[in-house]
């Protein structure tokens, strides 16, 4: 049986500014759209790999503090930049086979929720970045 | 152009700050995360270029 639990040690870098210590969740998906090319003949459904189509979604703590989350990603919006995960946070610089780091160059974010506020709560948010080509680095 | 990180949310204050592949450098200096090394010029700024008024001709 194999697990992953991680604790404290996965390391996300959007636009070369860590945001591990404000980063509570992670997902990075490699994406083949499918296209159906399930012809007379057939009895099941075919499918064929299409465009690429990544995406990275954050959830994260919501900071006004200087170069914190919203410094970070104010500026971001409508716009592409890079983005890396890796399940340490030694992986962003120093990638190997059990610490791989995933990145995403041309990610787009599309919106930021600038106000999420609830009485009594820790502000969160969660974004995420579309397209951009996915690499991953082992060494 | 050279840049200095004077934040360290992206490095250590005071090296150099060499962008990698996709980096909004933009954002990064509009929130102060690093600063250009680039002295502003003390040249004048250029005139903008003079333009004729269009004359209706009859």
């Amino acid at each position: 049986m194999a697990t992953s639990t991680y604790l404290s040690n996965p390391g996300v870098m959007v636009n070369s500014v860590s945001l591990t210590d404000q980063c509570t969740a992670a997902t990075v998906t490699n994406m083949a759209e499918a296209l159906e090319s399930t012809a007379f003949g057939s009895t099941s459904r075919v499918f064929v790999a299409g465009l690429y189509n990544q995406e990275i979604t954050l959830d994260l703590y919501m900071s006004y503090a200087a170069t914190e989350t919203y410094a970070t990603l104010a500026a971001l919006v409508g716009t592409t930049t890079t983005v890396k995960v890796s399940n340490t946070v030694a992986g962003l610089t120093t990638p190997s086979a059990t610490e791989p780091c995933f990145t995403l160059t041309g990610a787009y974010l599309e919106a930021l929720p600038v106000i999420n506020a609830t009485m009594g709560e820790l502000s969160t948010i969660s974004i995420t970045f579309k397209g951009g080509v996915l690499t991953t680095a082992v060494s | 152009m050279k840049y200095t990180i004077i934040s360290d949310k992206i490095g250590t204050v005071g090296a150099e700050f060499v962008p990698g592949a996709g980096t909004n450098i933009e954002a990064l200096l509009a929130h102060g995360f690093i600063k250009s090394d680039e002295k502003p010029s003390d040249s004048p700024a250029p005139k903008s270029a003079k333009t004729k008024a269009h004359t209706k001709k009859d």
